[in-house]
Order: C-alpha cells, then sequence, then structure tokens
C-alpha cells in the first residue's frame, strides 16, 4: 500500500491501482502494441487482453517511493530503445500526477517484439 | 551545429527550390532536396510547434523532437547521395529509425519508414508513387500503436494521403499533388481539437499534425520553386521566441473564386507576387486562395476581377500571435480556482512563486517583485498541480514557492518535489512572513543564497491575524462562541472577544513591542477603512516610537494581518 498522511487522515492506494495508471500510460505510448506478463509460459510473449494489462505491471513500494516493472511488446521496426524511454517517462508522468507521490524507478521489460509489416 | 552541416550542400543560406509544375517524375536527388526544404521549414516552426504542447505532458517538446528524426534521417541520406528515389528512402528509413527522439519522433520515423517502403524498386517517383509512399506512410504509422487517438499526427496523415490520391486520380501533376495534400493537411490539423478533448480545453491544435504540415509545406515550397531560408535554430528555443517566418506580413487572407474559366496558373502568379505563403489551388470552376500579406484589399480586388469571390477570411497574424503568447504564458487560466497571473520577462535567474488571497495583498506582493500569484488561502488551497503550472509559466529554470499559509506548506513541499525545474519551497506560513521573505530576495542571488535568506526572513516576523469564528469551539483553553472575534499570533489561537480593537490589543501586548520597529495592517475585504485607520492610530498612539502603515489587502476570511518586525 501507498500512503500519503494529510491532516484529516491517510489515504492508501493499491498496487492494483497503481497498475491500472500505469498500464494505461503504456499503452498510449506510440511504438508499444500490447502488454504481456511478468513470467512467460514456454518462453513466448503473448499479448495479454485489455482487462488484463495489468498483470503486465510490477508495482512496489519501497521507502514511500513507487518502483514499476512493465512487461511490454514492442512494434517491430521501431526504435526500442525510444519507445522504452517514452514510456518511462510518460508512466513517471501519469503515476505522478495522479498520485502526487514520486515514481524512484520504472523499469521496461521488453518481452517480445510483434512484426506487422511483410518486409 | 550538426544542423548546417547537413544542410551544407545547398549554396548560401537559403535551400533553392526546383519548380515541379508540369512534371510528372522525379529523381532521388529531387526528393531529397524536397526533404531538406522540409526539414528547414519545420526547423523554422520549431518553437511555434512547441508551444503547442498540451500543458503538461511529458513529451513537451514535439517540434525539436521532428525536427531532431528528420535531421538524423537527412544527414543519412547525405552521407551516400543517390539518384535512386529507394535507395534514398531505405537511407531516410534507417536514419530516421536511428535517430528518432521522443514519442512524436518515433512517429514520424514510422511514417518515413513507410513512406520508404511505398518508393520499394523505384528509380524515380511519379505521382502515383507519392500517392502511395503517403499512403504506406499512414498505415505504417498506424500498426505502430495499440489504440490509435484520433486527432493527432495519425489523423493528419492519413487525410493527407486521401487528398493525395484524390488529386492523382484527377490526374494533377506532382506540384498539384503535393498542393491538394498540404492544403488537407492544413485543414485536418485545424478540425483536431474537434476530435480531441485535450486540445480543445487547452485551446491549441494538435502539435505533432502541425509539425508534420510543416514538413509537407516545405516539400511543397520546393516544388514550388520558392527558397527556403535557413534559420540558425537552437534545439529547444524559449517561448518567447515564437516568431514563424510567415510573420513578416501582417494578415493571412483566404478566400474563394468562382468560375467559370479561371486560369489557375496564372491566378497563381499574380498572387504569389503579393505577399508569401501562397496557395493557390483547384479549378476553372473553384480557386481557392491563401495569402499572407500586409494588404488583403490587394488580393480581393484582385479575386474580384476574375469571378465571384466567396468564404473570405481575413485574419491579423499579428495580433493572433501576440494573443497566442500570451495565452500561452498564462497557461492556468483555465483551472479554477487559482487565478494565475505570471509576468514573462526575467528579472533574475530565480522566479518567484507566490500565494496570495485578495487583489490588494496581490499588488502588494506584485510591487515587490512576485514573478507569479496562485490565488489561494485558507479555505481555497491551491493544488500541487496549481502551483506547478505556475512553475512551468515562469520563463526562470529555479524558482521559489512562498505557500502563505500553514495549509499550502505541504503542496509547495510536494510542488518543490515534482517539478521539472529547480524549485524552493520557503515553509512560509502566513502573508507577513511571504512578504518579509520577499523583501529579503535578492535579484542578483542564485536559488540557494535566497532560499537559506528568505527562510530566516520569515523567522524575523511576528504575524497577528483577526478573524471571526464560524462556530462555538473550545480550543486552547479559551471557550468561543460563534461571532466572537479571535486573534492568532503566529498561527495559534491566544485570544477571543466581541470586540476587534480588543483582540488586537491582546495580541499586541503578547508579542515584545520593544523589539518592533514597523507595523503593517492589511484589512481584508469584510473590514472597513475607517476602523482599520482608527486601530492604525491607536497603535501609533501607544507605541510612538513605531511607525505603522494601513494597507487595502482585500483578502477574505481575515479582518485583518498585521505584522509586526
Amino acid at each position: 500500500m501507498s500512503d500519503t498522511a494529510s491532516s484529516l487522515g491517510a489515504i492508501q492506494v493499491s498496487p492494483r491501482a497503481i497498475a491500472t495508471i500505469a498500464s494505461e500510460a503504456v499503452l498510449s505510448c506510440y511504438g508499444v502494441v500490447g502488454m504481456s506478463a511478468a513470467t512467460l509460459k514456454d518462453d513466448i510473449a503473448e499479448i495479454l487482453n485489455v482487462e488484463n494489462v495489468h498483470r503486465g505491471v510490477e508495482v512496489e513500494t519501497v521507502d514511500e517511493m513507487i518502483v514499476v516493472d512493465l512487461y511490454v511488446v514492442i512494434e517491430y521496426g521501431t526504435r526500442i530503445s525510444e519507445v522504452a524511454h517514452n514510456v518511462m517517462q510518460s508512466v513517471k508522468f501519469a503515476v505522478e500526477r495522479a498520485l502526487s507521490m514520486q515514481v524512484a524507478e520504472v523499469n521496461v521489460h521488453v518481452q517480445g517484439l510483434r512484426i506487422s509489416n511483410d518486409d | 551545429m550538426e544542423a548546417q552541416d547537413s544542410l551544407s550542400h545547398s549554396a548560401g543560406s537559403a535551400i533553392q527550390g526546383s519548380g515541379w509544375q508540369k512534371r510528372t517524375q522525379i529523381d532521388g536527388s529531387e526528393l531529397l532536396g524536397a526533404l531538406r526544404a522540409a526539414s528547414a521549414n519545420l526547423e523554422a516552426n520549431i518553437a511555434a510547434v512547441n508551444a503547442l504542447n498540451v500543458f503538461p505532458v511529458p513529451d513537451g517538446d514535439t517540434g525539436t523532437n521532428m525536427s531532431l528524426t528528420l535531421r538524423a534521417a537527412l544527414d543519412e541520406a547525405g552521407a551516400e547521395p543517390s539518384n535512386s528515389v529507394s535507395e534514398l528512402g531505405r537511407a531516410i528509413s534507417h536514419g530516421a529509425l536511428m535517430g528518432a527522439r521522443g514519442n512524436s519522433g518515433v512517429i514520424l520515423s514510422q511514417i518515413l519508414r513507410g513512406f520508404a517502403r511505398g518508393l520499394d524498386a523505384q528509380d524515380t517517383m511519379d505521382t502515383h508513387d507519392l500517392v502511395t509512399a503517403l499512403q504506406e506512410g499512414a498505415a505504417t504509422a498506424y500498426k505502430g500503436v495499440m489504440k490509435p487517438v484520433e486527432g493527432t499526427i495519425l489523423t493528419v496523415v492519413r487525410e493527407a494521403a486521401q487528398a493525395a490520391e484524390q488529386a492523382a486520380e484527377a490526374e494533377g501533376d506532382l506540384l498539384q499533388v503535393l498542393e491538394y495534400t498540404v492544403l488537407a493537411a492544413r485543414e485536418s490539423v485545424k478540425r483536431t481539437p474537434q476530435l480531441l478533448q485535450v486540445l480543445a480545453d487547452a485551446g491549441v491544435v494538435d502539435a505533432g499534425g502541425r509539425g508534420l504540415e510543416c514538413i509537407l509545406e516545405g516539400m511543397l515550397r520546393y516544388a514550388q520553386g520558392v527558397p527556403i531560408e535557413l534559420v540558425a535554430g537552437e534545439e529547444g528555443e524559449a517561448l518567447t521566441h515564437v516568431n514563424p517566418v510567415d510573420e513578416q506580413f501582417n494578415y493571412d487572407t483566404q478566400f474563394i473564386i468562382l468560375g467559370p474559366g479561371l486560369d489557375v496558373m496564372s491566378i497563381r502568379d499574380r498572387i504569389a507576387q503579393m505577399g508569401d505563403s501562397v496557395l493557390v489551388v483547384g479549378d476553372p470552376e473553384t480557386v481557392k486562395v491563401h495569402v499572407h500579406s500586409d494588404n488583403p484589399g490587394e488580393a480581393l480586388d484582385y479575386g474580384i476581377s476574375q469571378g465571384h469571390v466567396t468564404n473570405i477570411i481575413v485574419e491579423n497574424m499579428q495580433l493572433q500571435s501576440e494573443a497566442f503568447v500570451a495565452a500561452t504564458a498564462r497557461p492556468a487560466e483555465a483551472v479554477p480556482p487559482a487565478a494565475l497571473t505570471a509576468r514573462t520577462e526575467a528579472l533574475s535567474e530565480v522566479g518567484v512563486v507566490a500565494v496570495v488571497s485578495g487583489d490588494g495583498l496581490q499588488k502588494v506582493f506584485e510591487s515587490l517583485g512576485v514573478s507569479a500569484v496562485v490565488a489561494g488561502g485558507q479555505t481555497m488551497n491551491p493544488s500541487t498541480q496549481d502551483l506547478l503550472e505556475a512553475v512551468d509559466s515562469l520563463p526562470n529554470e529555479q524558482v521559489i514557492i512562498l505557500p502563505n499559509n500553514s495549509n499550502i506548506v505541504l503542496a509547495a513541499n510536494q510542488a518543490q518535489e515534482l517539478a521539472d525545474k529547480i524549485v524552493a519551497a520557503v515553509p512560509t506560513k502566513t502573508v507577513p512572513q511571504g512578504i518579509a521573505a520577499l523583501l529579503a530576495f535578492s535579484y542578483q542571488g542564485d536559488l540557494e543564497a535566497n532560499h537559506v535568506s528568505m527562510a530566516a526572513a520569515c523567522q524575523q516576523v511576528e504575524t497577528l491575524e483577526v478573524t471571526q469564528a464560524v462556530r462555538d469551539a473550545q480550543v486552547n483553553g479559551l471557550d468561543i462562541a460563534q461571532g466572537q472575534f479571535i486573534g492568532l499570533l503566529n498561527g495559534d489561537l491566544v485570544t477571543v472577544d466581541a470586540g476587534v480593537e480588543a483582540v488586537i490589543r491582546n495580541l499586541l501586548d503578547s508579542i515584545d513591542m520593544d523589539d518592533v520597529e514597523i507595523v503593517t495592517i492589511y484589512h481584508g475585504a469584510d473590514a472597513n477603512e475607517d476602523q482599520a485607520s482608527q486601530i492604525g492610530e491607536l497603535i501609533e498612539g501607544s507605541h510612538p516610537e513605531v511607525e505603522v502603515e494601513v494597507i487595502d489587502g482585500g483578502q477574505a476570511h481575515y479582518f485583518y494581518i498585521i505584522s509586526a518586525e
């Protein structure tokens, strides 16, 4: 749980809620074509359904700081490092804006690439 | 400086266009020239495109990112020039891929990749190839995202490609096809706020779409044979430099001429003599005219001499540009309740944001050189976001925040941590503390030195506040009835009485007046001025060595805020 103290009481935000915010931000990033589960079955990255995208996000809080791990599938042919970098920025921005809590780390794990062009 | 190197093949400081009138195909070197012109045109508009970003977003410099991406593509293409459009396309595609920067840069790299695939196995490009290339560019761009959002660069590239196809079907030459493409892109960019609510809320068009329009427009200018000035654009120009090349002319004039028997070419030639950004497209029945000039009448008179003129739009670009700069410098206008006033000139490297309630107090803070005021106070606490927006609205990279209320100190501390700029919050809990801190601000000092001296200064002042109890209560051993006046010393409730004067007298008795030299009384919106003057005279009477000043603060809730220092 992530806590914020105020004079009226405490606000707790569950990792699942943070995961939802993060996955929304990820999917709006250009070049990301899907999220994949953190643990791969048979080493194949399956793209999660929209209802399950939170399974591609792991959220931890360490010393009141949020650490997010993302498991994504990226479009083949894009510059993966740049897409991953954009993902980091967007997720950090979206989570911090929604929660007013600091995001310490956003780790992007590229689980697979999707080839949608036949060249 | 890389920018200049990559474009140094062209002589002088301008890219000379090559006329594509009546041309049905071009080779790789001409396509490269058009793309160089596109890059130069985008570069000339970097600041304007950057300024369109919906505030606030993480990818905050769309124009810069797109420009760097296109430049990387051209560097690669320039390294091994080829007359074959397919070879050129491969180099462009690879260069853009490797050089893609930011979200918008990655999208542009995908558009260029698709564009190149559309030219695969071609040595030259004809109108049909251009259409295929644009369509492939659009299709490839859409594939790269899970949830394509309309009202973005994606929409613009798709609609531009559609227009190109229509123009090619009408058997236009390369120039005509490009003209229709640019016109469609421009219209599409204008429609983006209708498709995407965040754009409408922010009162801007989509930045990526506008960037693409600049690219296509640059290609068109090259095709028209119009030279494109190279600007020595530094990466990430400040907003204050919004100055698109077009604005040497004052008026944007658009109208439609209805035929029959219109000669598009001769109309274009004539309009082109009147100004720049000339776009004349159409057929003998209908011609659309667009020109930036200083005399809209001249273009209209000419139009009337050719046929019936309709759909006339004349806009003053100079005023628009000023209004735009003003609007972007004050982005929080749409964010109630914190009305924000920002002054754009940077007197110091360090800006100061203060939270203040009341017109009078706002004037006091402004006269003391605060850079931006966020409205707020006891019962109207601005959010961290409101503070961040005020911080971002300043031209300064280093900003000090004065919360001026104990309830806002936390938000100020959070703003300090979340801001992209270097921010320091001085924990001022009262308005007098904020004023004392501001008086200690040094224009020459850096952020750290100011932070230290301001934090020290705000401890040197005693704050006396008088307000009315909103309900019965028991605080600090005092029984308070609703409607009674209560006095706070540095935020702590210390006295209560039915009369204002008695409360103030008690407050003054509770501090050591021997150390006090100046007393300033800020009377609030609910207090009356005569009473304030009487209180001032009262204090002067009992403490003749003290200098008393009475100021209309206009603050809500607090009848009087008094500082003693």
